[in-house]
């Protein structure tokens, strides 16, 4: 054999080798275990903990307000659906209550007249005609939407 | 970010009609241009010199050197603007730990490494292997070291292993022609596989690529032909650049072809897709693509090559469009480039609505980033004529 | 050459082709888990077990309240700037004269607003969208490195430790359901809010939902709402013409959706 197909082929071993161990060295564990991709990222996508806890750890505290939405239209909607968490996952929710404000413009996220919204059960409201420059709240109470105050 | 912010903002209130809300922020930008861009020099330029040696157009010997050390300056830059334009630069290395086998990208960190290695770097090994030796004493300092190493020890010089490498040589050129075509059909694979893009998703991607890769890198290698000559101040060799100017007035004739083809197949069949993109074209990319694209960078040189097929005017005349037909085309590749990567990402896969792009000139994908990997190439070519002068060479391959 | 340094040489290669080869077969072997035989018997065993995470979207009980997109912002630490959403809500308008206007300022976050006076709507409905979740995911096909991949369970998912931030992943997909997150810098989606589904709640989208437009669960469970829903509605995907088989079911779907 010529030497200098010999000392070309050398470097080409040489070189496949040496990116063979190299890549033996770097990937990471757990790559390839459950297919072409790292499976402890599995993990790690569920490591997070929640932000919205769920209606049910609300009613744990909240039980009377529960109860009373359950009575109401309202009884469907989740309590954080209006009462997104202002907290991160792991502080409890009375350090900083999710409170809300009741503004009309609160309100019109789902009841302000739009013709993608008719017929779907959600009752549909000319704001401007319907109270004017009233706060919902001030006559409706949000859990229970039909129990009008004075 | 908070620039990145404002940046997209002012994107958002020129939002023309309905794109999803992800899509203001264009993900490819000039780098991505670049890529493509530079990769098809260096495949058009080694196919230059594959004609040279293997379909043995002997008149274009004085472009062979030249345009297989332009080749590999371009091939060395060809992927800086890929990493620079990754959000995570330095995890680079996992598509060649971990390439996926479905990923046209992935598959393209291999096609990349084997043209450099395997055939590049080879070829030109074997061409200059024994003008190292003999280099190597009469030359001191740097390059006396440099010559020492790269011939891996090797000092023959009796005209057997001349013959060797010769025929070594001949045997990879045979093997890179097929390697060049890969490596930028590939290229087109990367943009044509995305059917989720109707712009880009046509089976004749990989061919339109390839071919404005050899336009592009016949024009490179006939302007650095010319550059190169004037600073040495020799004459040069008017049959040399005529074959060259010839070659490429046909390849220009075949990529226009195939990319009026693709135009004419789109029109014709009016697919979901064809409203959107005929607004693109008359609207967002009437300058880039009618003006830059097939005015000067086609109908241009092709009128003036096709021109000079017929009547030869004198050689200053012919040495003067020679070089401007070669600076338009060079121009008209790059806007073909930006069309299909900058074009294909400004209307939204919803087919309702488009966004704007702006370049920038910081950062890692701002204009100025483009020009330092423009240039850098131009550098290293510099800097491989004084290393390994073609015009120096004792040695010929038949 | 001698015969000697010959015979050393062919000794040489033989050792080395035997080593080369034997690290390439394991490093091929050890990724397609050829080699762990106990791990894939186990492996097989509890996928039965595994659910198929899908989800319903009726667009007919929709209302383009936006308390989905706001809620999987704050669920998911998703930038609040509006160019990143892992799920967003769109109005279609069908104005009189056949031309449709779609729009979704701020994703639907805030409520979607009437912009067509209703003299000139023919009909006008809300489509909520996320990712699909695609069986055979484009993303997924085209990630260089493997950084984008399915769960076992069926869900798109991102490594975000090792993904490069190329974007290809966004360009493959067709839905623009995905997104580069300025802060981490890397390819962001929805997960179906993997690490809340994993614990048995249900994602945050579907939990805030106040028509139940959104319906989540196992495609696997014949007594799930998923599947109820599935068998009770005609359903549609996403651009099915691109043959993603995606997971998302939308029902009174039009034409007019892209």
């Amino acid at each position: 054999m010529s030497k200098i197909i010999f000392r070309l082929l050398l470097s080409f071993i040489v070189f496949v080798t040496a990116f063979i161990a190299i890549r033996q060295l770097v990937i990471p564990e757990s790559f390839g275990k459950l297919g072409h991709y790292r499976a402890n990222s599995i993990e790690d996508n569920k490591a997070r903990v929640p932000f919205y806890k769920g209606t049910e750890k609300c009613a744990s505290c909240h039980q009377d307000i529960y109860d009373l939405q359950f009575s109401d239209l309202h009884s469907e909607i989740s309590c954080e659906s209006c009462h997104p968490p202002k907290i991160d996952a792991n502080t409890e929710c009375k350090i900083m209550p999710p409170k809300v404000e009741g503004t009309i413009e609160f309100c019109a996220q789902c009841h302000k007249m739009n013709a993608g919204r008719v017929d779907k059960g959600v009752p549909q409201l000319d704001i401007e005609e319907h109270k004017g420059d009233q706060n919902c709240i001030e006559c409706h109470n949000p859990h229970a939407p039909w129990e009008l105050t004075e | 970010m908070e620039e990145h912010f404002q940046h997209l903002y002012q994107a958002l209130s020129q939002v023309d009609g309905y794109i999803y809300p992800n899509e203001i922020d264009l993900h490819w930008g000039l780098m991505i241009v670049l890529y493509p861009y530079i990769t098809g020099l260096v495949a058009g330029a080694f196919i230059l010199a594959s004609l040279e040696r293997v379909f043995h157009v002997k008149v274009l010997k004085p472009t062979y050197g030249l345009a297989l050390l332009t080749a590999l300056a371009f091939l060395l830059v060809a992927t800086m603007p890929l990493v620079s334009h990754l959000q995570h630069p330095f995890r680079s290395y996992e598509i060649f730990m971990t390439p996926n086998s479905t990923s046209a990208m992935a598959i393209f960190g291999f096609v990349y490494l084997w043209y450099l290695m395997a055939v590049l770097l080879l070829e030109i090994w074997f061409d200059y292997r024994r003008d190292f030796v003999i280099w190597s004493k009469t030359s001191k300092g740097f390059k006396k070291l440099f010559y020492q190493l790269i011939t891996l020890g090797i000092n023959d010089t009796d005209e057997k292993s001349a013959k060797l490498d010769d025929r070594l040589g001949y045997f990879i050129t045979v093997i890179g022609i097929p390697s060049a075509f890969l490596l930028h059909g590939y290229v087109g694979f990367i943009f044509g596989s995305i059917k989720a893009n109707p712009w880009w998703s046509t089976v004749l991607m990989p061919i339109i690529f390839l071919f404005s890769a050899m336009v592009s890198g016949v024009a490179l290698v006939m302007l650095i032909y010319m550059v190169v000559s004037w600073i040495r101040k020799v004459d040069i060799d008017m049959k040399c650049l005529d074959t060259i100017a010839r070659y490429l007035l046909f390849i220009l004739i075949i990529d226009f072809t195939l990319e009026s083809l693709d135009q004419i197949h789109r029109i014709y069949e009016a697919e979901e897709s064809f409203d959107i993109i005929s607004v693109l074209v008359s609207g967002k990319l009437n300058i880039t693509l009618l003006v830059m694209q097939v005015g000067l960078g086609t109908i241009f040189p092709l009128s003036v090559l096709g021109l000079f097929q017929f009547y030869k005017p004198s050689e200053r005349v012919r040495k003067f469009f020679y070089f401007l037909v070669g600076g338009m085309v060079l121009i008209g590749i790059f806007f073909m480039r930006w069309n299909v990567v900058i074009g294909g990402q400004l209307f939204s896969k919803s087919l309702s609505g488009f966004t704007s792009f702006k370049t920038v000139y910081s950062g890692m994908e701002g204009s100025v980033m483009a020009a330092v990997w423009l240039i850098l190439p131009l550098f290293i070519l510099a800097f491989l004529l004084w290393l390994m002068p073609p015009w120096k060479k004792v040695t010929y391959h038949e | 050459m001698g015969t000697n340094g010959m015979n050393n040489r062919r000794k040489f290669f033989k050792a080395s082709a035997a080593l080369i080869g034997g690290t390439i077969a394991m490093s091929i072997m050890k990724p397609l888990g050829l080699m762990a035989q106990t791990d894939s018997d186990d492996n097989t065993q509890e996928k039965d077990k595994l659910p198929l995470w899908g989800m319903g979207v009726d667009i007919e009980k929709c209302v383009g309240c936006g308390k989905c997109a706001e809620a999987c912002k704050i669920e998911n630490n998703v930038p609040k700037e509006p160019f990143y959403f892992r799920t967003w809500i769109e109005q279609y308008t069908v104005k009189n004269d056949g031309e449709v206007k779609i729009e979704s300022p701020n994703g639907g976050i805030g409520g979607l607003k009437q912009s067509v006076p209703d003299k000139d709507i023919f009909k006008s409905f809300m489509v909520p969208k996320l990712c699909n979740h695609c069986t055979n995911a484009p993303c997924v096909q085209a990630c260089p490195v493997g950084a984008t991949y399915i769960s076992p369970e069926g869900v798109v998912l991102v490594d975000d430790s090792y993904c490069i931030g190329c974007s290809y992943c966004i360009q493959a997909c067709p839905y623009g359901a995905r997104f580069m997150n300025p802060v981490t810098k890397v390819a962001d989606k929805c997960t179906f809010c993997y690490h809340r589904i994993s614990e048995g709640l249900q994602p945050a989208c579907v939990e805030v939902c106040p028509t139940d437009a959104r319906i989540f669960g196992d495609l696997h469970d014949k007594k799930s709402d998923l599947v109820k829903f599935l068998q009770k509605n005609p359903t549609e995907v996403l651009k099915p013409h691109l043959n993603t088989k995606s997971r998302v079911f939308y029902n009174g779907l039009s034409s007019e959706v892209r």
